[in-house]
């Protein structure tokens, strides 16, 4: 442990980042240039695992992910990419319109009508984006007061349901606008 | 231990630098001719002896053939990939090279790191003339956006001229470097560096700690194909169309008369910066003379495409720092490039604020080379530098589709690790396939490895192999395996997709360490003779000094013995056998100095009265 932090999902970033700083001094392979090669070897193998560690912390939808990996609860190559039930009219309208361009494209067609629906249609999800980052935020805070607490396992197995369920949600959301900004491009 | 130095390897020119001791301010190193500018140009002669800066650059004009210019557009890529170039460039390439590119000078054929190596030798004799003692040890920039293959070749040059490179540095990170000791500033700040090849953005915090300063490099981008020859082959083909509609001549742009009149358009761009209109006047084999008026307003014209091309790297550097760019406290202009006018306009511009130009843009990426060797050097020290990976490195998965594993801009050193398993029975090996950029489909990214994992045969799915991607202080890629059911470490062979290969490499270096070592012994011998030569001479003629006439016979014995022996070694080649005799001959001819030294002075006192003394 790096960082030396408990798991909780707050986390004050200008104390990380003067930590992360501290640490980059002691462990930088710029450091042990003139040293022996097991102390370089070291030093490298650390200071990724710091910069890793910091890169992780640092991006709160990262953080999230990493605490669901820590506990378990999340596991690499497991995301699901469903469309959430009520999200899926507006999904099948997008991927609609979104065929209609690629075609108008082909074809020589009107794009400038097209574009301006799909322009709004990503708006509309970045604004879902951002209901989902502020669910998101607040079970996190949610997650914190339960380690406060020193809540029960099921209490904190709920939480981290919500909050994996939160992070698909997120990423399915996130490809959609993500196609939408190529495409429109 | 023995002296780092920081090299500046560019398109156009390479330099090399050091902290002078004095000052503890970075310092360029001139070479024979007084200039600290070695331009990167490489010829051949018949006889097989390398010519290289500005001697080989003056063989563009008549020789060609023989001469290689902006060899570090080759560098780490495939043939595939500068089909482009060779329509601007006169690279002769070798029709069977593949993966790695060969380009013929002369009646040879070589790869852009020994090409390379022929620059960093030279600059590499330079530091140790400039010393007088050997230079094993560098800092060698690169373009912030080069890709690990072409930092990989950056490292092979290195090696085949016989230097170690401690550390490859960005060559934005190298300029904010520089500045930052002359500047002392503190917040964010943006490096514009547009150099004869490469165009680099890199945005930086300039943080103090307890410790001392760091500088952390947020976010990078960029185009290692776009430079200042663009703008240079731009108005070549404006020019070379013109000349073919009014005198209806044409030439191939790798004829001399190309090369010509390239030489001629630079010479008018750089006037273009200091006054409004430039004229050429080109003489033609016909006996015409081509005239072109340039106004600076259109030139302007005709380079914006190249100009606005920088600025979308720009708008991502900075929406990847997460900064606007009114919150960039200070913009630094590096590369020959950006004095032209057009340039440090749009610059402003888009900052909305004046760029920082005080050190020269030639040396400002050689300057914090010396800067960060001088960092390594001493192990501890004020400063660290905290780069960044420029691209995601990804690796290939099912359909050809890539999962980023280390996302571009991620501090370095970085690291990921991946489990493989297998997926029939008995499978035997796992193929993995390495690559770097920021597209979603395979083939749109930089291959930069495969390799097969070896694996036990076992029932599918119940080996675990742990592979972990490191991406060390230069921004090279390194690949360890383990066995997570055995604990069993393993070294993959990686073959880089676009490289030299180490058997490859220790071949190469065989056949130029020889070399190396030769010339280091051989220039020495040179300058030891030389200096054997002017203290034979002295003593010779201090012995015609009345004062000699004081010395016992011991002590004449004794010279005239140091001086045989001196003599002695000046017809062999052994430098340090040279230069102790030498220190024996100052030994022995101790005391006649002084006697002379003393005649001397009072010589001088003689006439003068005691109070003008």
């Amino acid at each position: 442990m790096l960082f030396g932090l408990p798991r909780k999902l707050w986390i004050e970033m200008s104390a990380l980042e003067k930590k992360f700083l501290q640490l980059s001094w002691k462990l930088h392979p710029d450091k042990f240039v003139n040293a022996s090669a097991e102390e370089q070897e070291l030093s490298l193998k650390r200071s990724s695992e710091l910069n890793d560690a910091y890169r992780v912390l640092r991006d709160p939808v990262a953080r999230v992910e990493y605490l669901l990996e820590l506990e378990g609860m999340r596991k690499e190559g497991e995301h699901k990419q469903q469309a959430p039930p009520e999200l899926l009219e507006e999904v099948f309208e997008l991927n609609e319109s979104l065929d209609e361009l690629r075609e108008a494209k082909a074809s020589g067609g009107d794009l400038a009508s097209l574009k301006t629906r799909l322009e709004s249609a990503e708006k509309s999800f970045q604004v879902k984006l951002g209901e989902v980052d502020a669910r998101l935020q607040e079970t996190a805070r949610q997650w914190d007061a339960a380690i406060d607490a020193d809540a029960s396992d099921t209490d904190r197995k709920g939480i981290m349901a919500r909050l994996n369920e939160l992070l698909n949600r997120r990423s399915y959301i996130r490809n959609l606008v993500t196609n939408v900004q190529k495409e429109v491009l | 231990m023995a002296r780092i130095v920081g090299i500046d390897l560019g398109t156009t020119n390479s330099l090399v630098a050091y902290i002078d001791p004095q000052t503890g301010a970075p310092k360029c190193i001139p070479g024979p001719s007084g200039s600290t500018l070695c331009p990167s140009v490489v010829s051949i002669d018949p006889d097989g002896s390398i010519i290289v800066g500005e001697p080989a650059r003056r063989r563009l004009l008549t020789q060609p053939e023989r001469t290689i210019y902006s060899v570090k557009r080759l560098m780490g890529r495939g043939v595939a990939d500068i089909q482009d170039e060779l329509k601007l460039f006169p690279f002769r390439i070798d029709p069977t090279s593949k993966n790695v590119i060969r380009v013929r000078l002369g009646d040879k054929f070589f790869t852009a790191p020994e090409i390379s190596a022929f620059i960093l030798r030279e600059l590499k004799n330079w530091a140790e003339a400039y010393f007088g003692e050997s230079v094993s040890r560098a800092v060698v920039t690169v373009p912030a956006y080069f890709n690990d293959a072409q930092r990989q070749a950056t490292k092979d040059a290195g090696k085949l001229a016989g230097l170690e490179v401690l550390r490859l540095v960005n060559e934005p990170t190298a300029a904010a470097l520089a500045y930052g000791l002359h500047e002392k500033q503190r917040g964010y700040v943006a490096v514009y560096d547009f150099g004869g090849g490469t165009f680099d953005i890199s945005v930086l915090k300039l943080i103090s700690t307890r410790e001392g300063d760091i500088y952390q490099v947020l976010s990078t981008n960029g185009d290692t194909h776009l430079g200042g020859d663009d703008i240079d082959n731009l108005l070549q083909a404006f020019v070379h169309e013109k000349i073919l509609q009014q005198h209806r001549v044409d030439f191939s742009p790798h004829s001399e008369l190309a090369q010509e009149l390239r030489k001629e358009l630079i010479a008018i761009k750089h006037q273009l910066s200091e006054s409004e209109s430039a004229t050429l006047r080109f003489p033609l084999p016909n006996g015409a003379i081509f005239v072109q008026e340039f106004e600076r307003g259109a030139f302007e014209a005709l380079i914006r495409p190249i100009v606005d091309r920088t600025m979308g790297p720009v708008r991502q550097a900075l929406a990847d720092a997460k900064l606007k760019p009114s919150e960039i406290e200070e913009v630094v202009l590096v590369g020959g490039a950006t004095r032209t006018p057009l340039i440090r306009h749009a610059v402003r511009e888009y900052f909305d604020r004046k760029p920082h130009t005080e050190l020269n843009p030639d040396e400002v990426v050689a300057l914090g080379a010396a800067v960060q060797a001088n960092i390594l050097d001493r192990g501890v020290s004020n400063m660290l530098l905290l780069d960044v990976t420029p691209l995601s490195l990804g690796i290939e998965t099912y359909g050809g589709a890539v999962a980023k594993v280390i996302p571009r801009n991620s501090t370095i050193p970085a690291s990921a690790q991946e489990t493989y398993t297998t997926g029939v029975d008995n499978q035997t090996g796992i193929d993995i396939h390495v690559l770097q950029g920021e597209r979603e489909l395979a083939k749109d990214c930089r291959s930069l490895a495969r390799f097969t994992l070896k694996v036990p045969p076992a029932p599918a799915g119940l080996p675990r192999i742990e592979v972990k991607f490191l991406i060390d202080a230069n921004g090279i890629l390194q690949v360890g395996a383990k066995d997570t059911r055995t604990g069993e470490q393993r070294t993959i062979e990686v073959q880089p997709s676009y490289g030299i290969s180490d058997t490859e490499i220790e071949r190469m270096l065989e056949e130029s360490i020889e070399y190396a070592e030769q010339d280091f012994a051989e220039r020495q011998a040179i300058e030891a003779r030389t200096e054997a030569e002017i203290i034979l001479a002295a003593t010779q003629k201090a012995f015609h000094n009345p004062q000699a006439a004081s010395l016992t016979h011991a002590e004449r014995e004794n010279i005239d013995a140091a001086v045989a022996a001196l003599k002695e070694s000046v017809s062999g080649n052994d430098y340090k056998l040279i230069r102790r005799r030498i220190d024996e001959l100052n030994q022995a001819t101790m005391h006649l100095a002084e006697l002379l030294m003393n005649s001397a002075v009072s010589t001088a006192l003689q006439g003068r009265k005691l109070a003008e003394v």
